[in-house]
């Protein structure tokens, strides 16, 4: 009984210390998904930035501009934003604040997918975006 | 009848609700996670597994109010009915024992007898304690699990608002949040409607055999009689 009660309390522990410790990791990931989106947005690499969206947030892009990401994408005007500032992680959901913009990230198999940019923050209401999923 | 046979005899009570407490958390797991990728899926981003889901905020919030409620629950009718009585009820003491009571009666200090507790034997401040220490524990218990309802509870929140394109908040603001405490205060308000029915329907109903319940046949203002 003893040995039980220490083995649950070690992987209490454990799963804590590991929480916490992904928690630079998962903030590290999010800034950098976030930096290299905003590369791909300076460089005007459609192909690159196109692929570091979520599926919902292309899709939904694509749907209202009747376009392909790619075309679709220079026309939403978002600003290409130099350094990352903040950064917040939740679970698998990261807010990134750049020099120009905001951006909404979530976790995907393959890494960081923004799922909303070009985002304006509104008093007591969700921050009004150019891009998010539907 | 074998030792282990015997053991599991004596402390069927613990071993049954533990076990029942571990199944049903498993379920609660379960259930919780395929709601929480049924959430995930519906706004088109990508499922948990069920270990990642199992150390989540979203899971861990909600396993943390329930705990917070059910050791306040035992806290407060521990140290409550120390002083509260109803008349009629197995779970009120007898109605002239109001308080703590004395030494003689409580069997501490000189009238401990020698089965008793050494530390109920013992004078002083580990007397004092020892004499608490199941208050204590329930109370350190609340306390610790409302803590965590609070860390969880904003880590999970945060998340949600993420998702729904909000800014997060720190876990100062969320002690202030209608989230907290409509967690908290539904879990409380149930807790108290169990305690209070059940402190006032063991006046006039009966559980043959239960140590909750007076005997059968005893009067409806027998005071502090378990069957």
């Amino acid at each position: 009984m003893r040995a039980m009660r220490s083995g649950l309390l070690a992987a209490a522990l454990l799963g804590a210390l590991t929480a916490c410790g992904n928690l630079d990791a998962r903030e590290d990931g999010a800034a950098g998904a976030a930096s290299r989106f905003e590369a791909s947005l300076r460089a005007t690499d459609t192909v690159r930035s196109c692929a570091a969206l979520a599926p919902g947030t292309r899709d939904e892009l694509e749907q209202t501009a009747e376009l392909p990401c790619a075309r679709a994408l220079p026309e939403a005007g978002l600003p290409p934003a130099e350094k990352v500032r903040t950064v917040d992680v939740y679970g698998r959901q990261a807010r990134v604040v750049t020099d120009k913009d905001t951006l909404f990230l979530s976790a995907f198999p393959g890494g960081w997918k923004i799922t909303a940019a070009g985002c304006t923050a509104r008093p007591e209401k969700p921050y009004q975006c150019l891009i998010k999923g539907g | 009848m074998t030792r282990d046979r015997s053991f599991l005899r004596d402390n069927s009570l613990t071993l049954v609700f533990g076990a029942g407490f571990l199944l049903t958390l498993a379920g609660q797991a379960i259930a919780g996670h395929a709601d929480f990728n049924n959430q995930l899926t519906a706004e088109e981003l990508h499922p948990v597994s069920f270990g990642g889901y199992l150390l989540s905020a979203d899971f861990a919030v909600d396993v943390t109010e329930n705990w917070q409620s059910e050791y306040l629950q035992f806290f407060l009718y521990i140290f409550g009915t120390v002083w509260l009585l109803q008349r009629g009820s197995p779970e009120s003491k007898q109605l002239h024992k109001a308080g703590p009571e004395s030494d003689a009666e409580q069997k501490v200090g000189q009238y401990a007898k020698p089965d008793s507790p050494r530390w109920a034997a013992a004078q002083g401040a580990r007397q004092a304690w020892y004499a608490r220490s199941l208050g204590t524990l329930m109370c350190t218990l609340f306390l610790l699990s409302w803590l965590a309802q609070s860390v969880t509870g904003v880590a999970a929140y945060n998340e949600q608002h993420l998702r729904e394109l909000q800014a997060p908040i720190s876990w100062f603001d969320y002690l202030g949040a209608a989230d907290f405490w409509s967690r908290t205060l539904q879990n409380w308000q149930s807790e108290l409607l169990a305690v209070g029915s059940m402190a006032i329907f063991s006046v006039y109903l009966r559980q043959r055999g239960s140590p909750e319940s007076k005997p059968v046949g005893a009067s409806h203002e027998a005071t502090g009689v378990e069957g």
